[in-house]
């Protein structure tokens, strides 16, 4: 939505809403392509909204002044109770969506809520017990009349949009090896890309690219091995083999650096852009090296695979700062030159600006001051300058290192709003006290000596909601909230900016100030992105709420100290006080007479 | 959490090993094994353990005469006291069972991986798979001190309503006693290493076996499934290769032996948890 060609084209149609102020979707010629689809206000036909993931709607009918009249809308149980994090699409008139394990998937017929087709994969039983992070889904994709459904199970399906039919399946994890499936799919051109989790079970991360028409694969990437198994070309500007090289012997072969976050496309440049997650292996010590290519930003050809530049945010990480949190592409003034950009904000605490077209590294910043583990980052090298006595190794006991392993963020997606130039960023504010990695063997019986303590960063909030600026890497505002913000973030052109949180409050902030403007107290707790529609003239805003099982139980119980836990503040009563689980879509509308 | 014996008793092991090495001198074709002499499922003086069997098929395939020095596992300084006493003194040259990447003895290729399982009465239908179960929070879980087990129940506060067992520092103590609190009603759950029960469990039908995966829900790094290894002495390289191409070249046999005495084989987690 950044590139010049397409902010004429929002600006147009922004144009004939002015102009006729009520949309008709009907009337409206089919796009040839998802690129034309996504530039219609009315729909959401890609999970972060467009190809650039701003996450920012032309919608303007919900504004600042009215927002407070907000009203429920209708809304509907997922039938799940597990952590929800992904966002509903639309597609015309029919709404898709896919809730947190077992994955039900249900089309919406907007006209009277109704349910057009229903379908629930029969999943790998085993698929569950070797999921990480609870057992979420992050969201469907629509392309040329299907809907892309992740499984956790790693099976990928398309269905027909019209009747939910299968009409391909194709297997892209095996769970029997550690592997998940917990992304949204992206579906570019003729092609579907597809992740992978699973990166504390010791896979070694891939991305891989399926026909859209019949779910052949086209290309797969790994993370880490030879340059033929990352896909990187001869004429790459980069240390050859470095995906073997970096590592000692063999472990590159479960070296991680899985594909779990999101994926962005730049159709002008032909590129893709995703991040890996952490090195395989817990104990970094065990894993000398740069541990390449995990913990980096890849650009890749969509056609090909083939990897046109990849940018290393954390070599050795000793944190869990994975790095496949989003990449937002905005072309942004810097210096006094217009850049076709990437904006990420990193687990690990920076936010980052790069020239999307080569990698180059233009700004990185802390995007919490409160981050201690580097002083900064070398823009020469762009590698971080980290403080010594933070890193984690073997035998070591490291206190307050900030961010805690959940990072400053986590794939929570932000949002870009090209109006005030602000990336609205969800964001986490723990620290922790790493405990040092040993094998013992108490007789007959092994363990791992590891602990990690989370708790509260300076200042007592556990997350926030900032403001930010990417052209120079300062916040603008920052709205505290109590537990990590662990939803995504809608801003939209009436200049209001939605977020949800994990203790049940879907709120509207003024985009400008982060002023509060509305909130709403919803089912469950929210670790979902809020998305917006328009349906017969009315502008809808729709949340999944659902803090997930034991997921949003987890990060609130994460947050004390766990010996403290045995007899004074239980934490898990801390985020149970506040909501419960549950799994709803809520919908919500001006009433109207506003 | 740890007995302490008394320096006398300390004195008085030593004396044993010593004996114990005067019966056992070292000679060219002796595949030489510190072992516990009473510590089943894993080793005793008879050779009923899962590890006398694998250490008597070591042997076999590398056509040496297997001979023992007993030494308690389970003694003040616990396992690390055992190697220091017996493996470090050169009374033998290869102990049979432990996790791979300890670091205070040189392990072998892994042989076999296994998990922290949960252990409860079929009957009961409980709901659980891992750690993060709700049904858990409802119900008295048994564990064994200083394990992965103690600390995943830690974290979620589940060790208020908890129970522990200590049969790996108790010399007269058995990894069974958990089953048969199990039994008695004493707990509902139990959570123990497979291997120290597996071989009990083949006995107990009426008990359900689950598998507790490795987890990082909580932030930690919690890791419930390791790869094993036998291991020689730090420094001695050429017992390492011996064994681990015994390990690369039997490893059915291994298997075999494994499975027959109970110990149930859990898929390789890959070595980047070690």
């Amino acid at each position: 939505m950044k590139r010049s060609i397409t902010v004429g084209g929002v600006a147009l149609i922004a144009v004939l809403l002015g102009i006729a102020g009520v949309w008709r979707p009907g009337t409206a010629q089919a796009p040839a392509t998802l690129a034309e689809m996504a530039k219609d206000p009315n729909q959401w036909v890609i999970p972060g909204l467009n190809y650039s993931s701003t996450r920012n709607s032309t919608l303007n009918q919900i504004t600042t002044d009215n927002v407070k009249n907000l009203s429920a809308a209708w809304t509907m149980s997922t039938g799940a109770t597990r952590g929800h994090e992904g966002q509903p699409l639309v597609v015309g008139d029919t709404m898709y969506y896919e809730s947190a394990f077992p994955n039900h998937v249900f089309a919406v017929n907007l006209d009277d809520y109704s349910t057009k087709w229903e379908f629930t994969p029969k999943e790998d039983p085993f698929a569950p017990t070797v999921a990480c992070c609870d057992l979420v889904n992050r969201g469907v994709a629509y392309g040329d009349g299907k809907i892309i459904v992740d499984a956790l199970d790693g099976v990928v399906y398309a269905l027909n949009s019209s009747n939910g039919q299968v009409v391909w399946h194709t297997k892209t994890a095996n769970p029997e090896a550690g592997q998940t499936v917990t992304s949204a799919p992206l579906v570019v051109k003729n092609k579907v890309l597809v992740g992978v989790s699973g990166g504390e079970f010791g896979v070694r991360g891939y991305i891989t690219a399926y026909s859209l028409s019949a779910g052949k694969q086209v290309w797969r990437a790994y993370s880490e091995g030879p340059d033929s198994d990352v896909l990187i070309p001869a004429n790459f500007n980069g240390p050859k083999n470095a995906g073997v090289s970096t590592w000692q012997g063999d472990q590159w072969r479960v070296g991680g650096g899985t594909t779990w976050g999101w994926y962005s496309y730049d159709p002008e440049l032909n590129l893709i852009y995703y991040g890996s997650g952490n090195p395989g292996t817990w104990n970094p010590s065990q894993r000398p090296g740069d541990n390449k290519w995990s913990m980096t930003i890849f650009a890749r050809d969509a056609d090909t695979g083939e990897a046109k530049w990849a940018y290393q945010m954390t070599p050795h990480d000793a944190w869990d700062f994975d790095g496949i949190n989003e990449m937002i592409l905005a072309d942004l003034t810097i210096g006094g030159n217009k850049v076709p950009a990437l904006v990420h904000f990193d687990r690990n605490g920076f936010g980052y600006t790069l020239d999307r077209r080569n990698g180059k590294l233009l700004v990185a910043q802390k995007f919490d001051p409160d981050v201690n583990w580097a002083t900064g980052v070398n823009m020469q090298t762009g590698r971080p300058e980290v403080v010594a006595s933070k890193e984690t190794k073997a035998g070591v006991n490291v206190h307050n290192i900030c961010p805690a392993a959940m990072g400053s963020k986590d794939q929570q997606p932000a949002s870009y709003d090209p109006v005030t130039g602000y990336f609205i960023v969800p964001t986490n504010h723990n620290c922790m006290d790493y405990q040092a990695f040993t094998v013992k063997y108490k007789s007959g019986f092994p363990f791992v000596g590891a602990t990690v303590k989370m708790y509260a960063g300076p200042g007592g909030n556990r997350g926030a909601v900032i403001a930010w600026d990417a052209t120079d890497g300062h916040i603008v505002w920052t709205d505290k909230e109590r537990f990590p913000a662990w939803g995504g973030v809608l801003t939209t052109a009436g200049g209001v900016a939605f977020y949800g949180t994990m203790d049940g409050w879907f709120k509207a902030v003024d985009t400008k100030t982060g002023n509060l403007l509305w909130k709403f107290h919803t089912t469950s707790g929210i670790i979902a992105n809020p998305m917006t529609y328009m349906h017969n003239g009315k502008q809808y805003v729709a949340i999944l709420c659902g803090v997930g099982g034991w997921a949003g139980i987890n990060l609130a119980a994460g947050l004390t100290n766990p010996t403290a836990g045995l007899g004074a503040v239980n934490a898990a009563m801390d985020l149970g006080h506040y909501t419960q689980l549950g799994g709803d879509l809520l919908v919500f509308s001006l009433p109207q007479s506003s | 959490m740890r007995t302490r014996l008394s320096k006398l008793a300390v004195v008085a092991i030593a004396i044993l090993l010593g004996v114990a090495t005067i019966a056992s001198p070292a000679r060219a074709g002796d595949f030489r094994v510190c072992a516990d002499p009473d510590y089943l499922p894993f080793s005793n003086r008879a050779g009923e353990g899962f590890e006398n069997k694998i250490a008597a098929y070591v042997a076999h395939a590398l056509g040496e005469r297997l001979v023992y020095t007993w030494a308690n596992t389970r003694g003040p300084d616990g396992f690390e006291g055992f190697v220091r006493a017996t493996l470090n003194k050169r009374l033998c040259d290869v102990v049979m069972d432990v996790p791979y990447a300890s670091d205070d003895v040189l392990p072998s290729e892994p042989y076999y991986f296994s998990s922290y399982i949960f252990v409860f009465p079929k009957s009961k239908h409980y709901d659980i798979d891992s750690m993060d179960s709700p049904a858990l929070k409802d119900l008295k879980i048994g564990f064994e001190q200083d394990t992965p087990a103690e600390t995943g129940l830690k974290i979620r506060t589940l060790i208020l309503h908890s129970v522990p067992f200590d049969s790996a520092d108790d010399p007269t103590g058995s990894p069974r006693q958990m089953l048969d609190a199990i039994g008695t009603g004493k707990i509902a759950v139990g959570i123990t290493w497979e291997p120290a029960v597996g071989y009990f469990l083949q006995r107990m039908p009426q008990l359900a076996v689950v598998g507790v995966p490795n987890a990082r829900s909580q932030g930690s790094p919690e890791q419930y499934n390791f790869p094993m290894a036998m291991a020689a002495r730090l420094g001695d390289h050429a017992t390492q290769k011996q064994l681990d191409r015994v390990i690369a070249a039997h490893a059915t046999e291994l298997t075999a032996i494994l499975a027959a005495n109970g110990v149930k084989l859990y898929k390789p987690p890959s070595v980047a948890q070690l």
